[in-house]
């Protein structure tokens, strides 16, 4: 692709909603120098994913290793976090764990961006009933509470971590069509856009080698915050049983798995726990902080 | 400024409010019963922790009974078993043995045959709305059982002559009647039998026999068993409100004919969350605490402690765990096979971490306790690992490149209790340990019933209760047809055994029955290992300071008689 | 007027189509229906009668027809564990929710608005930190997660609470405040970004000038311009208020609707779950419409403009 026509000329409406016209990198490597915060939220991320990639390689036992005799036992030397109700190390099952909540969290976030991306560019450029139809369907999937839509996803296609994706990814593609066409609607009759039709370049052309680029800022900000949104709703539908299920683990069912002996053994629940707050917090800081870089205008929306 | 906002804010959501319910309400009308609102409207104020009355027992549920109508469910027994009365009742008694006791029976006298059974009824015995209990109340709920198109538990009475036109004739009528089934007068019944049934007065104490009031199941129509006010029976409690997912009221029963209870009021709440539930213990909010909803750790830490010491009661149950797998697998149809996965089970480490060692690890298929239960066929199964690898070796089965020697999948229902779906990790965990490639898939509870109702499950862990005692309840249950077979054994296929089985159901003599049973739970356990059992475990109450003493129901469900439970000083 | 109205009609598409959605999505069930209700000690002939019995082997186009008649009467059919009707029951259970998410949303508004003032006036200092710290608590953690521990430390240990909830107001504290605290803590976030943006505005600047205290241009000027933000996501989080009433209703015993959600997925009780989703959405929606409608009467540009 053109370096050039990945961002607006500055006469376009879009390039003062966009700030100056540095590229991505530089207005990444400004949010670090000024946002100490958010550098510090990406590197935590990024070790937590390295953690979860090398998980065979770090975890001091098996995944589902049982040891029946020191089931329950507290933080020590050999179990850092303890052990669980069927005698496996926490920490162990924190690491992979992390596997399952990140992928939760990201692999969803990314249909969601796919599909949204896809439909937000069609219902704002095509406009007509194209666009009717399809923000009446993502004003249906909006308006649906989003723990009861994966609810009925998960009664229907039963509870895995397969169908946990495709409820994750039903919640979420509507609000990036959203995004995504309210762009598209502002920057079709750009003057750019006007130009390239007018030498013929073919709409699907136009549609993802010259609007969607300029998505792009704002499509890395919702993408970020997607993800603490799904790591919560994989958590809460754990809670209601019908999330990941035993004997895979994932923070969320670590967490529900735990909640029992909360009274009894604390830092069985404490570290899933954390784990979460930790990770969804990183996110929406580094989420914050892009916006406040990438894309301002979206903050006041 | 701000005030301004939160008026608007206000009225805007009490128009939506009146919207919502002006919306909805128009259908109001139509429907017929209001039941439920009314007893909302009651159960608001009266239910919950902050008004406890001094003289309710407080118990709380996990989950709202589905209906009161126990034609109708094979779970949701507690409220008819103290709302309605029985024939008879099986009494529990302290060593652990239970007995047939006359309840509304006064006396009965069996055909030399075996075949008819002529009952005397009490004369005193009266409904909640002051009627009768008659005969015809008796035959009424007997024939209605049979009939009704939607009854699950037509199992119960169909030895009875005439059951079986019953079942299979579409639709029901109040004026149905039953070959077997005579009423004499008021107090004499006569009940034929189509064959001789040592059993059939045990199953006539279980809930399924309930007597329920011919008059108030007429007039209650198609709201029978959902309309709490139509639930009149002889029994020494009456609903007096029930609210869904929040709570049930019961109070004393004024015609009740027996003695009276300690308790004339109970409480039932719906607490989802156990964790709560063991809250509310502690705080005093609660009575009666079934420790089957914790985990035994939490029991261990919480409740045998001191504090607790006499508070604790323990009942066994007649029933057992076990796990079944499928003849119709490759691997799994090899008898080497299934004796390797009986040997490599640690079942004594799975009662002592699971369970706190609260229970007994039967070797057969009965349980201790039940009748037929005998020491004979215990003691031969141990855990030994290295031999059951070494079984899987004889047999001609070497490992893959993955360390294995096969594959396979137990199937497990997500509606198992936490503690199940432990002991499941952990018999997974132990069949890898001796090479089988083992994996657990999960399934919601439908899923899984319809897998396993056709056989196609490869292997499943599961619980068998008893609904009456005798072992023809378990034996029959799982190995006694082809039907049966397929769904519960997984697809066992010894017809000669099923034959059996079938023909000691007639066997008069109860000595020759019962030594019959024990050769068939030895070949089947023992020498087919067509079944893998696990361990049956002790349940475990907890009772507040209020409560003296209680009785578990004999069957070994959480159910109960309020009627039993002991006020303390 | 005009305006209102357009948007009212607006919503009716939108409406239909969460019916065939939902209606659609529940057919394509795995698993027996009939085989659930009756539990493990049934064998497959009963089965197989009360399917019949219960008008479930009639072929799908004949069930939905029957279901759009009888929502057309508000008849939302009945439901397959209880035999009642699904629209009684919703009546009886939806007081418990209103109440619950009308508190935790006030809760939310008053905890959330007064930290954001507060926050934004002490910029930085340990104050600011400290509401800022709990709002990053609530938004954090997960609904059931923040029930749990306040409930082991408000109600049992300190014994300040009941433990369930009646359906009384004070009982209903508690877990409004479980069920508020997430959104709180965005808006406590949001109020004070806006408000630190909006203090920096020029016409702050006059207002100060002309000699008003600086609480009184907090109050009369730029809390006017920084609630426009926080009232859009207070109609965003009406919906993620009423997944948390799921969960919160689940710990602390309120049978609201999203308990009744919840025991139909355990129960697959299909039109007890239909009905709850579709009417919970009917909620959503109507509460975006009066957001909009709040929205346009504070924003004079938009009503202006439009």
């Amino acid at each position: 692709m053109d370096e050039n026509l990945t961002y607006l000329p500055d006469s376009s409406d879009l390039a003062s909603q966009l700030g100056e016209k540095d590229g991505i990198k530089e207005k990444l490597l400004r949010m670090c120098r000024q946002n100490k915060l958010a550098a510090a939220s990406a590197i935590i991320i990024f070790i937590i994913i390295l953690m979860a990639v090398l998980a065979p390689v770090i975890a001091p036992y098996g995944e589902s290793e049982q040891d029946l005799l020191n089931r329950l036992q507290g933080p020590s030397v050999a179990h850092w976090f303890g052990t669980d109700e069927l005698g496996r190390d926490v920490f162990t099952r924190i690491l992979y764990g992390a596997r399952v909540s990140l992928t939760i969290g990201i692999l969803p976030s990314i249909i969601a961006l796919v599909v949204g991306v896809t439909l937000g560019l069609l219902a704002g450029y095509m406009g007509g009933w194209v666009d009717y139809l399809i923000m009446r369907v993502a004003d249906v999937m909006l308006s649906i509470p989003s723990l009861l839509l994966a609810m009925v996803v998960m009664y229907t296609l039963g509870s895995s971590t397969m169908t946990l994706f495709i409820a994750l990814s039903m919640v979420n593609w509507a609000s990036v069509a959203r995004v995504v066409r309210s762009h598209t609607l502002s920057l079709k009759e750009s003057e750019y856009v006007e130009a390239a039709r007018s030498i013929g370049v073919s709409k699907w052309s136009i549609m993802f080698r010259h609007i969607m680029p300029n998505c792009i800022p704002s499509l890395i900000v919702l993408f970020t915050l997607n993800i603490p949104s799904a790591i919560l709703s994989e958590s809460s539908l754990s809670f209601l049983g019908i999330g990941v299920q035993p004997p895979q683990a994932s923070w969320g069912l670590m967490v529900n798995q735990a909640k029992e002996f909360l009274f009894t053994t604390p830092w069985l629940c404490l570290a899933p726990c954390l784990s979460i707050m930790v990770v969804v917090l990183a996110f929406n800081f580094l989420g914050d902080g892009l916006r406040d870089v990438l894309d301002p205008y979206m903050k006041t929306q | 400024m701000k005030r301004f906002l939160s008026l608007l804010l206000c009225s805007a959501l009490a128009v939506s409010l009146l919207a919502a319910c002006g919306g909805s309400s128009s259908q109001e009308g139509s429907s017929e019963s209001t039941a439920t609102e009314t007893s909302a409207a009651e159960t608001s104020t009266g239910s919950g922790s902050t008004s406890t009355s001094d003289d309710a027992l407080q118990v709380a549920w996990t989950n709202d009974v589905e209906t009161l109508d126990v034609h109708l469910t094979t779970n949701d027994y507690e409220i008819p078993l103290n709302v309605y009365d029985r024939l008879f009742e099986i009494q529990l008694n302290d060593d652990g043995s239970t007995e047939l006791v006359n309840s509304v029976c006064e006396d009965y006298i069996v055909s030399d045959d075996g075949l008819t059974y002529s009952f005397t009824l009490r004369n005193d015995v009266y409904f909640s709305d002051g009627t009768q209990l008659t005969a015809d109340d008796v035959a009424f709920s007997l024939i209605r059982l049979l009939a009704l198109d939607t009854s699950v538990q037509t199992d119960f009475a169909a030895c009875i002559l005439g059951a079986d036109t019953l079942i299979e004739t579409e639709g029901y009528s109040y004026n149905d009647t039953c070959e077997g089934i005579e009423v004499v007068d008021t107090t004499h019944i006569n009940i034929t039998l189509a064959y001789a049934f040592a059993g059939f007065l045990y199953e006539l104490a279980t809930p399924a026999g309930c007597i329920y009031s011919q008059a108030a199941v007429e007039a209650a129509g198609d709201s029978f068993g959902t309309d709490y006010t139509y639930a009149i029976g002889s029994g020494p409690y009456v609903i007096t409100s029930w609210t869904r997912e929040s709570g049930m009221t019961l109070a004393l029963n004024e015609y009740y004919w027996g003695e009276t209870p300690d308790f004339t009021e109970v409480n039932i709440q719906i607490i989802p969350d156990s964790s709560t539930l063991s809250m509310m213990f502690q705080n005093g909010e609660i009575d009666i605490l079934d420790c089957d909803l914790l985990d035994s750790a939490v029991v261990s830490a919480t409740y045998k402690t001191d504090a607790y010491a006499d508070k604790l009661v323990t009942a066994n149950r007649l029933g057992t765990s076990y796990m079944a797998l499928n003849e119709n697998d490759e691997n799994l149809s090899n008898v080497s096979v299934r004796k390797a996965i009986q040997m490599a089970i640690d079942r004594e480490s799975i009662l002592a971490s699971i369970f706190d060692g609260d229970g007994t690890i039967p070797d057969g298929i009965y349980p201790e306790g039940l009748i037929g239960y005998t020491e004979d066929n215990q003691g031969w199964l141990e855990y030994d690992p290295e031999a059951a690898e070494q079984l899987l070796i004889d047999a001609g089965y070497t490992k893959d490149s993955n360390g294995y020697y096969f594959s396979m999948v137990i199937a497990n229902d997500n509606d198992n209790s936490t503690s199940r779906q432990n002991v499941i990790q952990i018999i997974a965990e132990e069949l890898q340990a001796i090479g089988i490639n083992c994996t657990i898939e999960n399934y919601d509870h439908a899923t899984w019933l319809d897998m396993r109702n056709a056989g196609e499950i490869t292997a499943y862990v599961s619980t068998w209760t008893a609904d009456y005692n005798d072992p023809d309840n378990f034996i029959y249950t799982f190995f006694g047809t082809e039907a049966n077979t397929l769904a519960r054994s997984l697809n066992y296929s010894n017809t000669e055994v099923m034959e059996r089985i079938q023909a000691a159901r007639a066997i008069v003599d109860d000595e020759e029955r019962l030594a019959e049973y024990a050769a068939l739970e030895y070949q089947i356990v023992a020498e087919e290992a067509a079944w893998v059992p696990l361990y049956s475990n002790s349940h475990l109450f907890v009772l507040s300071e209020r409560v003296e003493s209680f009785v578990p129901h004999w069957a070994g469900y959480s159910d109960f008689y309020f009627a039993t439970v002991e006020r303390a000083d | 007027m005009k305006q209102t109205l357009k948007r009212i009609l607006g919503s009716i598409p939108v409406l239909i189509g969460v019916i065939l959605l939902i209606f659609l999505m529940l057919r394509i069930i795995p698993g027996d229906a009939v085989a659930v209700l009756l539990g493990d000690h049934v064998s497959q002939d009963t089965i197989d009668r009360l399917t019949a019995a219960m008008g479930l082997d009639k072929p799908m186009w004949q069930q939905f027809i029957n279901y759009i008649v009888g929502l057309l009467q508000g008849d939302f059919g009945i439901s397959y564990t209880y035999g009642t009707s699904v629209s009684e029951m919703i009546l009886t259970a939806f007081p418990y929710t209103v109440k619950l998410t009308l508190m935790a949303i006030v809760f939310a508004w008053v905890i959330g608005l007064v930290s954001g003032i507060v926050s934004a006036i002490n910029q930085n200092n340990l104050l600011d930190r400290l509401f800022m710290g709990l709002s990053l608590m609530g938004v954090s953690m997960p609904v059931f997660m923040t029930a749990l521990f306040l409930q082991y430390i408000l109600a049992f240990r300190l014994g300040w609470f009941s433990l369930t909830s009646d359906g009384s107001i004070p009982s209903m504290i508690l877990p409004a405040i479980a069920l508020g605290w997430n959104s709180a803590g965005s808006i406590a976030r949001m109020t004070r970004s806006s408000l630190i943006e909006v203090m920096q505005a020029d016409y702050i600047d006059i207002a100060k000038s002309t000699g008003l205290s600086n609480r009184a241009v907090i109050v009369g000027h730029a809390l006017k311009n920084a609630m426009l933000p926080v009232i859009t996501m207070m109609a965003l989080q009406l919906s993620s208020m009423l997944s948390g009433a799921v969960i919160t209703e689940s710990i602390f015993a309120i049978p609201g609707i999203g308990r009744l959600a919840t025991t139909a997925i355990s129960n697959r009780d299909m039109p007890v779950l239909q009905g709850t989703v579709i009417f919970t959405t009917i909620i959503v929606i109507a509460g975006n419409l009066l957001a909009d409608l709040l929205y346009s009467v504070l924003d004079p540009r938009i009503r202006k403009g439009k």
